[in-house]
């Protein structure tokens, strides 16, 4: 099934995203911290910059003195001075 | 493995400082890689830092340590462990101490030897004779403060206060910690004497004597002999009759001629009671007018401290509880939310008048002569009524004559 059904699948059922198109939950709070869920693992960490491989791209956490708080398979919780969160296609 | 956030991680990290744990240095090019390969193979790694271009630091537990260094040499990473924590390290560093094991050994078994002997003896009764007398015989019979409490036979104990102490109606021992708790209930003792014990008939108030019936014992009154209150009325020390007069028998006061029984009889005398009221001509009455108010009470203690919600309007009131409710266990504290009505209640004076007054105590000693016990024999009743010396109170009073039985049994000293 292509990506384009599952999404309307979802729409017209009210589905949650993450479950139909396997997509991450990010959950961030404030600018201290970013939950991912549903990771595909991570690609590049440095203590500014952070890469997370996840089935929507990759997202990027920017900041300063970023940490890995805790890391297993599909979830991964980051801490720091956050500053910027972004989607690379 | 799934692993949630929150407290599932909170627990694994308990979890893990149980088990114990170690910091490990990750160095190499790609210790990103490392880091992917170990969530897939659900190796737990937390606090991940990045330290320079090519370390991190990552705490990770003693369990998955070793599956994480063969994962380490595929990945062409290398792991350095920088420290151990947890339980499991603490006690194995412990394990080498053996003096300071061999002191806390020493310590749990001290308190637990010194806590299974008894160390003080609580004696609750309400006779202060009582919980002295138990006291001193259980120091008699062994049972003492450093008594071992375990095996300690509390029933024999119990039942040795019983026989000992004929007063007591219920008693139980129970050992609360290293305090021994001995709980005890008096009970009443019957005025009468034993069927079996000696003792004498004597006089319980003054009178003249009427009648005097001894069943057993030697009466030494007789009908028409004034008495007062504890004198010997029968004696229980009959006189075994022999060849001695009777007055050498009481000089020598010697018991092996001398038959002790328990005296009996009926003792009948004549007594006086005396009563008087006193009744003001002004009579005060408090009437109700018929109107009400509620109010809202908080009482701490009895009288210590009450607040009050709801204005009364009235001058002069009553008050009555309507419902109350404790608001803390008995125990803890009397503090009590009440609910009261205010009756408002007027003063009418009303001039009785020496006459009404005469009636009303009158009235009121009539009360008095039958609250008298049934067994009373009136003889003679006389009433007589008075004006005070200021003239505002007629007094009234009532003296009687009386046939009763005033014999009480008496032990002898």
């Amino acid at each position: 099934m292509s990506d384009g059904i599952k999404k309307r699948i979802s729409d017209a059922l009210e589905l949650p995203g993450d479950i139909v198109l396997n997509l991450p939950r990010v959950i961030v709070t404030g600018n201290i911290s970013v939950f991912v869920e549903n990771h595909k693992g991570i690609v590049e960490y440095d203590s500014d910059r952070i890469r997370i491989n996840t089935a929507a791209g990759t997202v990027i956490v920017k900041g300063e003195g970023l940490l890995i708080k805790s890391l297993v398979a599909d979830e991964v919780t980051i801490e720091g001075r956050l500053k910027l969160i972004e989607f690379e296609e | 493995m799934t692993i949630k956030g929150g407290p599932a991680v909170l627990f694994i990290k308990l979890w893990n400082y149980f088990r114990g744990y170690v910091i490990i240095k990750i160095s190499g090019e790609y210790a990103e890689r490392l880091l992917n390969q170990a969530a897939l193979k659900s190796i737990y790694l937390w606090d991940v830092r990045r330290i320079d271009s090519k370390a991190l630091i990552a705490g990770v537990s003693v369990s998955d340590f070793l599956s994480l260094s063969r994962l380490a040499r595929k990945t062409r990473c290398r792991i350095l462990i920088l420290r151990k924590a947890g339980l499991f390290f603490l006690l194995n560093r412990a394990r080498r101490r053996k003096v300071l094991l061999a002191g806390a050994g020493l310590f749990i078994a001290a308190v637990y030897f010194l806590s299974s002997f008894i160390w003080s003896i609580d004696v609750i009764t309400q006779n202060p004779q009582l919980k002295e007398a138990v006291e001193s015989d259980l120091r008699q019979w062994g049972l003492k403060e450093g008594t071992f409490k375990y095996h300690l036979d509390t029933k024999y104990y119990l039942d040795k206060i019983l026989q000992q102490h004929k007063e007591v109606a219920w008693g139980e021992i129970r050992v609360k910690g290293s305090r021994l708790v001995i709980e005890l209930i008096e009970k009443k003792m019957p005025p009468e004497l034993e069927e079996n014990t000696p003792c004498d008939i004597i006089a319980s108030k003054d009178g003249i004597i009427e009648e005097i019936i001894p069943f057993k014992g030697e009466a030494l009154v007789k009908p028409g002999d004034t008495v007062s209150a504890g004198d010997v009325l029968i004696t229980g020390r009959v006189a075994i009759k022999s060849d001695q007069t009777r007055e050498d028998l009481k000089n020598q006061a010697d018991q092996t001629r001398v038959l002790l029984v328990h005296a009996g009889g009926i003792v009948k005398a004549r007594t006086w009671y005396q009563k008087a009221v006193k009744i003001p001509l002004v009579k005060v009455e408090n009437i109700p007018t018929g109107r009400v108010k509620k109010a809202y009470r908080l009482q701490l203690g009895k009288n210590v401290l009450k607040f009050q919600w709801g204005k009364v309007p009235f001058a002069l009131y009553e008050t009555e509880t309507v419902e109350e409710t404790r608001l803390l266990p008995e125990s803890i504290g009397d503090v009590r939310f009440s609910i009261i009505n205010c009756r408002e209640v007027q003063t009418r004076r009303q001039f009785l008048g020496v006459e009404k007054a005469a009636q009303e105590a009158e009235k009121q000693l009539l009360e008095v002569l039958e609250s008298l016990p049934e067994d009373i024999k009136i003889t003679r009743k006389r009433m007589d009524f008075a004006l005070d010396s200021d003239e505002k109170n007629v007094i009234g009073s009532l003296t009687l004559e009386v046939i009763e039985d005033i014999g009480r049994e008496q032990e002898f000293n």
